[in-house]
């Protein structure tokens, strides 16, 4: 009805997703509470993410398998086949595509993430809404592209002829720690990028020097003994990578202790940049 | 019950501390820092809101008036929870739709049409609900032929129009309305105005700031003078407007 006078508030307009009555608060049950009420936001968001990636890209949705499928193209014949790095009796490609999936999935996470709430600043200092969910957007986008390419895997295992296993079901708890890592270190990363902008410029270098400490080339038995334990501990993504290995390719349980500490890890680390991210968000508007 | 209390809020900006840094300039800040030994205290410290307090009535329509810097947008940012206060309370008992600045917070790559779903779910809004207000939004802003173009291409009257459009017909309980009104032309404002009215009558509460005294005198139902940050008068816009304009506007004459 063309010109009809609203009513405030009407029924059947808002749902709950406006508080009748709302503080600021410090406690974070009430932030995870807010998020999941503005949860509708949060898929828009991320539809918008996805959009605007693949909108702006030649290649579309083949974009997130073209990604890990040539690295490990080209790993496969400069370091397997010219350089002769072993990789644990696995044939070469599934070696490196199993550790290249999560690192993609990470370096993506993290790539999009961090700039997110600069890029954003249009939206942030004219309307209230939680703002993790441009970050979480960033990385639920980075998860979608991670399924797609996970698809191309199924059919290269069959070609190799490698059997799932029972072992295969830890892909799952694999899965959610890797989830909860990279979240934990795209909401603390991002939220520190508002105070200081030169994060943007350093977490290039970063996410390459940590690829080549990570392995994703090489298998982590190179590591010399001595060293390994330190390894996995100071390096998550270490062990969800050997974890990937172990359970899909080599029809084995990933080493419990190490999975167990990098899952307290990724825990205490998402709760660490949660909090802190909704300690600095109040500052967000008048700083970015 | 109150829509909106404010007790006893201050909003210190620290100027030396605005805006992003880098690493680097942190450290030569901290140098210098310990150098002065002047301590922790920052002599450009500048309080945009200074204890102020009051309250809204539902339905209310109330008027923000004060020269520039008198911390009239701080208010609405804070009402808006884009800002949080210094100190002090904010109690908001409903949902907010605000006018802050040109353009209610669109995305610049996104069309008109993408806009106006991404600021209805931000809002809380279904989308079925978007879509039903969608043909009068479009059409209150004069923006049919350009809905489908992104935004960043529009002229800032029409950023403006698209903005008013949404904020004014997606129901919010609270509308915060600053300058922007100011962009448009005669015939837009005054449509604009119209709208702000009916609103009202039917119990929307809204904040308005403006310059323009006549639309203050005309809408609000209260106004109250800002100073400075702090609370100078509130009352009957005629005479609180009157007071403003001895003071301030006959005062710089002279």
């Amino acid at each position: 009805m063309p010109g009809e006078p609203g009513t405030p508030g009407g029924p059947g307009r808002f749902k709950e997703v406006n508080p009748v009555e709302y503080e600021w608060s410090d406690s974070l049950p009430a932030h995870l509470r807010e998020l999941v009420r503005y949860r509708e936001l949060l898929w828009q968001i991320t539809q918008r993410e996805i959009k605007v990636r693949y909108k702006q890209s030649l290649l579309g949705m083949l974009w997130a398998i073209l990604q890990p499928l040539s690295l490990m193209v080209v790993f496969t014949v400069f370091f397997s086949w010219f350089a002769r790095l072993q990789s644990d009796g696995i044939p070469y490609p599934i070696f490196s595509y199993a550790a290249l999936l999560p690192w993609t999935f990470l370096s993506t996470s993290l790539s999009f993430a961090v700039p997110s709430l600069i890029a954003n600043s249009h939206i942030i200092t004219k309307i209230y809404f939680p703002r993790e969910i441009i970050p979480l957007a960033s990385v639920l986008a980075a998860l979608l592209d991670f399924f797609i390419a996970s698809g191309v895997f199924v059919p290269l295992l069959i070609w190799y002829g490698i059997e799932p296993t029972r072992n295969l079901l830890f892909v799952a708890p694999l899965l959610v720690v890797q989830i909860v890592f990279a979240t934990g270190l795209s909401l603390l990363l991002s939220a520190f990028t508002v105070l200081y902008r030169d994060v943007r410029h350093v977490l290039p270098l970063a996410i390459q020097i940590w690829m080549f400490v990570t392995p994703i080339l090489y298998p982590a038995s190179v590591v010399p003994e001595q060293w390994r334990v330190w390894y996995f501990l100071l390096n998550p993504m270490a062990v969800i990578i050997e974890g990937y290995r172990r359970s899909v390719v080599q029809g084995a349980a990933p080493e419990a202790g190490y999975l167990i500490v990098t899952a307290g890890i990724s825990v205490a680390l998402l709760w660490m940049g949660y909090a802190y991210f909704k300690y600095l968000e109040r500052d967000f508007a008048d700083i970015v | 019950m109150k829509i909106i209390s404010v007790e006893r809020v201050s909003k210190l900006y620290r100027l030396n501390r605005l805006g992003a840094r880098s690493i680097r300039e942190e450290m030569v800040r901290a140098g210098r820092r310990l150098l002065a030994r002047d301590g922790l205290f920052d002599s450009d410290d500048f309080y945009a809101l200074r204890d102020l307090s009051f309250d809204v009535e539902p339905g209310e329509t109330l008027g923000l008036i004060g020269p520039n810097g008198s911390g009239k947008s701080t208010v609405l940012k804070l009402l808006a929870r884009i800002s949080y206060p210094t100190t002090g309370r904010i109690i908001v008992r409903g949902s907010v739709a605000s006018l802050i600045e040109v353009g209610a917070g669109f995305h610049p790559e996104l069309s008109g049409r993408e806009n106006i779903y991404l600021y209805g779910s931000i809002m809380g809004m279904r989308r079925a609900d978007v879509r039903a207000k969608f043909d009068q939004i479009v059409g209150f802003a004069e923006l049919d032929r350009f809905i489908d173009t992104p935004v960043k291409r529009y002229s800032s009257g029409m950023y403006v129009r698209l903005g008013f459009a949404v904020a004014a017909h997606i129901n919010p309980h609270i509308l915060l309305v600053d300058e922007v009104l100011a962009v448009g032309d005669a015939s837009f404002q005054d449509k604009c105005m119209l709208r702000i009215e009916e609103l009202r009558r039917n119990g929307m509460t809204v904040i308005f700031v403006s310059h323009d005294m006549a639309a203050v005198e005309r809408l609000c139902n209260r106004v109250m003078l800002l100073e400075r940050g702090a609370l100078i008068a509130s009352g009957a816009p005629h005479d609180v407007i009157a007071i403003y304009q001895r003071q301030w506007v006959e005062g710089s004459r002279k």
